[in-house]
């Protein structure tokens, strides 16, 4: 291209429309990308004039008189911080058991091909092609009988999880282990270590970038999901921060007190995206081949 | 203690076979078990279920093809269907649109590029459940709000409507809104797919058509898309696979005209009816299964069809 540009350049002084093209398109594309975060973010900074227009004046594009009354309320209210207390409990069991499975599981895909290896991978992905709606039923009716009634639910939840997750899991950490030489465990076993010993001191060290990754991944899924947490937890007291939001969504709320809700859900994993951009776009490949 | 003979015994094959491959398979087996247990459930549960028929509050009756044919015969059904055909066949290439465009900005190198490429990741890295909020309680509001104010010619541009929109009452509105914020979400992932896509198109292929005369859009029509048709049609099958899925946005947005999977959860949280939500459930796999093999089919011939040309 820049060659291109170059030659043009010689022949004539003209104006690269082309280029021009591209930056318009490129300065649309990021308004459109930020403008309902933009307003999500406004809107919780909100005072009730901004909101509550009756029609008199146009909504303003900046609050009048922005404020952060409506956190303070949200984090006043006990359920909700027990909710965000149960979301995050959720997701870091959902995590724990999502690598205790996954990892070693990937780490047998990486490392040995022996027959029927191949359809056991397939397996492992093809959970992903039946719909969450779909599954989310047998699934809850599944809990909701003995003997799995007597999981506590918060943990039936957490297991749903990560069962959601654990192929994002496997796949991400069979990349990482690929990479990794087969010589650091030889080493290990070689000197007397048993294999299982050679594993966990020699590989999941060097390989903890790609675990912590994968790890990421989990805990936002499990952050973010809805619709098992909505279908298990239906008949329980307990909340995830999701399920929170649409049972307040039925109450009609206030816009500004919605949108401190919208901020306080998204915030964590806008930032996890920003520091873990690399990692998140390896999984959500992975996550197209579902 | 070792056998003279040169034949190994069954015992000490198997023996052999663990010491070989012990460790491997005890790793692998937990995370095989557990997924392997909830693939057999979901799937026997669905088909069991969805041939349950639910007589009253506490008496079922199976096996029955009742539910199959209720569901069939009733006009909710027919028209979620249609309504989310529609929605996959207008949402699918709109998906692989919006991720064109996108991977096509940012595949050119510039200063801030990776700032750039963080920012159109935030679609994705927002819940679902959020996005659709900010869609539908902060910005396409009813009667006032930040869209009805810009139509009405409130805010700086002149007005192109006389009253205000009322997004919730059409379907084509409601749907359209419930698509719009689905395509903005999923976006990022279609753009990483095509960009992988693009970045593998050798360069010299451009410069030796420019050098030969070939304008901006030439070279994108006679090189681009061509050499892009891999991953255009992986991003064609695995999006509509997941518009047929959608639920979320459906659900918040547009309620009063319920696509498949909003109809499935009123089947089973209004309705009281998990049978018939079963029976929508396997409905809407067998959608989704039917839609990857055409796509799948499709693509491989206009692929042949390329390479012929």
């Amino acid at each position: 291209m820049s060659t291109a540009e170059k030659a043009v350049e010689g022949r004539r002084r003209s104006i690269d429309w082309g280029k021009i093209g591209w930056a318009i398109m490129l300065i649309l594309a990021i308004l459109a990308i930020l403008l309902p975060i933009y307003i999500m973010i406004k809107t919780s900074l909100a005072d009730r004039a901004s909101i509550v227009t009756g029609g008199l004046y146009p909504e303003p594009l900046w609050p009048f008189a922005p404020n952060f009354d409506q956190f303070g309320v949200l984090l006043g209210k006990g359920d909700f911080i027990a909710a965000g207390l149960t979301s995050l409990l959720v997701a870091v069991l959902s995590v724990a058991v999502a690598l205790l499975l996954g990892v070693p599981a990937a780490f047998t895909l990486a490392r040995y091909k022996f027959p029927g290896i191949g359809t056991l991978a397939l397996v492992i992905i093809g959970i992903r092609l039946f719909p969450d709606i779909a599954s989310a039923i047998p699934v809850a009716e599944l809990f909701l009988k003995p003997p799995l009634i007597y999981i506590p639910p918060l943990i039936q939840v957490a297991l749903a999880h990560a069962l959601l997750s654990a192929p994002y899991v496997v796949y991400i950490c069979q990349g990482v282990f690929a990479t990794i030489p087969k010589d650091l465990e030889e080493q290990a076993y070689v000197m007397g270590a048993s294999r299982l010993r050679s594993f966990v001191s020699v590989v999941l060290p060097v390989a903890l970038p790609g675990m912590a990754a994968a790890a990421i991944y989990t805990f936002l899924l499990s952050w973010n999901e809805f619709i098992y947490a909505y279908y298990l937890l239906f008949q329980s007291t307990e909340t995830t921060l999701p399920v929170y939001m649409l049972r307040l969504l039925t109450w009609t709320p206030q816009r500004n007190y919605l949108a401190a809700l919208a901020v306080v859900l998204s915030l964590p994993v806008i930032l996890f995206t920003f520091l873990v951009q690399r990692y998140m776009i390896a999984g959500m490949t992975a996550g197209a081949v579902k | 203690m070792t056998d003279v003979s040169s034949q190994r015994s069954s015992w000490q094959r198997v023996g052999d076979f663990w010491a070989r491959y012990g460790f491997a398979i005890s790793l692998l087996v937990p995370c095989t078990i557990y997924i392997l247990f909830f693939l057999l459930i979901i799937a026997f549960y669905l088909i069991q279920l969805s041939l349950t028929q639910r007589v009253s509050l506490v008496e079922t009756q199976f096996p029955s093809v009742q539910n199959y044919i209720e569901m069939a015969a009733s006009s909710e059904f027919q028209d979620a269907f249609i309504r989310t055909l529609a929605f996959v066949i207008v949402g699918t290439p709109l998906q692989l649109l919006a991720g064109l465009v996108l991977a096509t900005i940012i595949n050119r190198p510039f200063r801030g590029r990776g700032i750039v490429r963080s920012v159109f990741l935030l679609p994705v890295a927002i819940p679902s459940l959020v996005t659709a909020t900010i869609i539908a309680y902060m910005l396409f509001t009813y009667p006032f709000g930040h869209v009805n104010d810009l139509l009405l010619g409130r805010l700086f541009l002149p007005g192109v409507v006389q009253e205000p929109v009322n997004w919730y009452t059409s379907p084509a509105l409601a749907l359209g809104l419930a698509l719009f914020a689905q395509v903005w979400r999923d976006m990022p992932i279609s753009m990483l797919i095509l960009l992988a896509g693009l970045q593998s198109i050798p360069a010299d292929q451009y410069e030796a058509a420019e050098s030969m005369g070939a304008s901006a859009w030439q070279r994108f029509w006679y090189i681009t898309i061509p050499m892009l048709l891999p991953a255009i049609s992986t991003v064609l099958i695995l999006r509509s696979i997941e518009v047929w899925k959608q639920f979320i946005f459906p659900f918040i947005i547009a309620p009063t005209f319920p696509l498949l999977g909003v109809l499935l959860d009123h089947a089973y949280h209004n309705l009281r009816n998990p049978e018939m939500a079963a029976a929508i459930g396997v409905a809407l796999v067998i959608f989704i299964l039917i839609t990857r093999w055409v796509l799948t089919f499709g693509t491989e011939k206009v692929r042949a069809y390329l390479v012929k040309v």
